[in-house]
């Protein structure tokens, strides 16, 4: 490396020095932190003479790895795998309808379908429980009701919690990726549809040999992240069924609320912080897989 | 391979922040407090009315002592994080005794012996000073306390209709329930409601040695009993839509607590409170918990500022402060000598909690507690809304009550 480089890769590591000093302080530090935690007894009994223990905490945090952690993981994967493709599939319809030639009130449409996310989550998750699902007050009780049938507990079946919940997830969610989907839709350079109308490629050959492809690399770090957000999601399931004083009876659970209920409530702090390893790693080789595939498909 | 390495440290990097966000809690954050001897910050999450008469009576302190009363809507969690940290803890706090013990392992606490004497607890209601003991040290100076009342809308249920027993109360459901009108609500499947009847019971969910007792004869027989008028509630269990029923005039009468009479009352309802129905199968009534507010002292503010602490503790005895409260906001209190006076007695809904005290359970102020809130929330939820066997999802639960506590330590 000669020096004319060795001056401009420093100068780029000191342009980005604020954001890396931000990342380690507030990501990387807990990260250690939790870790160095994790190997000692720190709990209510032992607050400030805490000593190490070694690996008792995750000899102790691998017997919470039992059959209901198995359930709650295989509730999990498939929450995220369902949850993602309906986002992306909705998504993309929607951003599609809003780059439609001659749309006209585009972006009335766009304020209204970004409302969602402009809400607190937590707001938005108790609307939802109180006035849609609830069995006394809920609009759609209240329209079963009209017809003349008895009220449903929407959220008191394990499958009935599980897609009540995806519906709720795909609220909060959309508005993100209608946004990315959008912004990247706007992207494509409009000569290379010009081309395939010549050609006489209908709608479906345009969006699958021209559209998606275009938008794959701009929008695969979005889905990354949004894969992550949901397969760690724990305010929608708590909120709507879980939480101490409003369950509902459904046993739908994700590793989060599990973890939440069989470790975290405990006040042990060294353990709870081994469970948190744990769930890092595991969400660690997903990210690798994903990795995986992600670079496969870019080849 | 340099760009996959990057790539895969940042994807993992976004996705252990939320797991570490959920652990983190609450940061408790410097307060105002000044090092100064004389200054006392105190931390509380109380209503409004509540925390004006305390203000006013603590300002009468003042120049001498400077008092920072700071609500903190996340107490618990911020406690846990700064406690023992003098410059961001405060000096005391005001909340119920139920955590007592999870502050008083955690080394946090100073007894409030160690500041008043014993003998001056004498005025206290018996009840109030257990809920204040943690393993024979007293921690807490109560205040007040809170029980679940009998209410009833005086609309359709009658002052002579007013069930004495639990069967009458389920005759009167049977025969007032249709048409989206209950007879009676209660919150069913929260563990804080449904131990009023666990008690009633003789059942015992946690003995004073931290031991869960989920799958003993009377919970399983309590559960059983109750189940009979959980078939005639609505399917939710929850504050909100229990609340909404009765102060609607949906719900002919609830089991409630006393946060209560003010809300229905500004709605113009004729509110009644009575005492607990009788529990035919064992001849003692509904028994809630019953939970004491009161004033805990840290342990830095009790060797450092000590002079100041012993007389806002002082202000805080004043029976009068108690009978103010309990004229701005409901609150019962703790000083037996209070029952005393004209005020309190003629205070429908104070009364009724002192004779609901008579047999209500304090809270378990053991930090294992802590985990049987949820772990009693599954097994009611189980039992009452999923419909699951009694012996089999009391195992479960006392079962996975015990693993729990175990990952305590």
């Amino acid at each position: 490396m000669n020096s004319k480089n060795r001056k401009q890769t420093l100068q780029c590591y000191a342009w980005a020095a604020p954001s890396l000093i931000l990342i380690a302080v507030i990501v990387i530090f807990p990260i250690l932190y939790t870790g160095y935690i994790s190997f000692t007894n720190m709990n209510v009994y032992h607050w400030n003479n805490y000593s190490f223990i070694g690996l008792k905490n995750y000899k102790d945090a691998l017997f919470v790895f039992d059959s209901g952690f198995l359930k709650s993981l295989f509730w999990t994967i498939a929450w995220t795998v369902v949850s993602m493709a309906l986002q992306l599939v909705i998504a993309f319809l929607l951003a599609s309808l809003l780059n439609m030639k001659g749309l006209k009130l585009k972006n009335v449409y766009k304020t209204l379908l970004i409302f969602p996310w402009a809400m607190p989550g937590y707001v938005s998750i108790l609307l939802w429980k109180t006035g849609m699902f609830n069995s006394q007050f809920g609009l759609l009780n209240q329209w079963i009701g009209k017809l003349g049938f008895a009220p449903i507990r929407w959220l008191n079946t394990d499958t009935g919690a599980f897609w009540w919940c995806t519906i709720v997830n795909l609220w909060l969610a959309l508005p993100f990726m209608i946004t990315i989907i959008d912004g990247a839709l706007q992207s494509v350079e409009k000569s290379f549809y010009e081309s395939a109308l010549l050609d006489g490629a209908n709608w479906f050959e345009r969006t699958f040999y021209i559209t998606i492809p275009m938008i794959k690399p701009i929008i695969g770090p979005s889905v990354v992240i949004t894969v992550f957000t949901t397969f760690k999601q724990f305010d929608v399931v708590y909120l709507l069924t879980r939480q101490v004083g409003a369950k509902t009876g459904a046993d739908f659970s994700t590793i989060m609320t599990y973890a939440y209920e069989n470790a975290f409530i405990t006040n042990n702090y060294g353990y709870s912080s081994a469970v948190s390893i744990i769930i890092f790693v595991l969400l660690l080789i997903f990210s690798l897989v994903i990795n995986r595939n992600t670079s496969r498909a870019g080849k | 391979m340099t760009k996959k390495i990057i790539s895969l440290i940042l994807s993992a990097t976004v996705a252990v922040s939320t797991i570490l966000t959920g652990c983190s809690g609450a940061s408790g954050g410097p307060s105002s407090k000044a090092s100064d001897p004389n200054t006392i910050v105190i931390w509380h999450d109380k209503e409004d009315a509540v925390a004006d008469v305390l203000k006013k009576q603590l300002d009468t302190l003042s120049p001498d002592i400077n008092i920072k009363l700071e609500k903190k809507t996340d107490l618990t969690e911020s406690l846990k994080m700064v406690g023992d940290d003098p410059k961001s803890a405060p000096d005391m706090y005001i909340f119920a005794h139920d955590k007592i013990g999870v502050y008083a392992e955690m080394g946090i606490l100073a007894p409030i012996t160690d500041i008043i004497p014993k003998k001056d607890l004498t005025a206290y209601m018996d009840k109030t000073i257990e809920a204040a003991t943690y393993k024979g040290e007293i921690y807490q100076l109560p205040i007040y306390y809170e029980t679940l009342l009998f209410m009833y809308n005086r609309l359709y249920m009658k002052d002579e209709d007013v069930p004495k027993t639990t069967e009458e109360l389920y005759k009167y459901m049977q025969s007032h329930t249709s048409g989206g009108h209950y007879g009676f609500v209660e919150q069913h499947s929260t563990p804080y409601y449904a131990a009023g009847w666990i008690n009633g019971f003789g059942g015992q969910i946690l003995d004073d040695n931290g031991k869960p007792h989920l799958n003993s004869e009377q919970v399983e027989n309590a559960l059983s009993y109750h189940k009979k008028f959980v078939k005639m509630m609505p399917g939710e269990t929850e504050y909100s839509t229990v609340n909404t029923l009765f102060s609607e005039g949906m719900a002919h009468s609830t089991i409630a607590g006393p946060w209560m009479v003010p809300t229905v009352k500004e709605k113009g309802m004729d509110v009644g409170v009575a005492a607990m129905p009788t529990i035919n199968e064992t001849g003692t009534p509904i028994a809630p918990y019953m939970g004491v507010q009161g004033v805990q002292v840290l342990k830095n503010a009790a060797k450092n500022k000590t002079k100041a602490v012993k007389k806002v503790l002082e202000v805080l005895m004043k029976p009068e402060v108690e009978v103010e409260l309990a004229n701005a906001s409901g609150c019962a209190p703790a000083n037996e000598s209070c029952y005393d006076l004209d005020d309190i007695k003629n205070d429908e809904v104070v009364m009724m909690m002192k004779q609901t005290a008579d047999n209500a359970v304090p809270m378990p102020n053991l930090p294992e507690m802590d985990v049987m809130w949820t772990v009693l929330g599954d097994l009611l939820t189980d039992v009452n809304m999923s419909g699951e066997d009694i012996k089999t999802s009391a195992d479960k639960a006392q079962q996975k009550a015990e693993s729990l506590i175990k990952s305590m330590q």
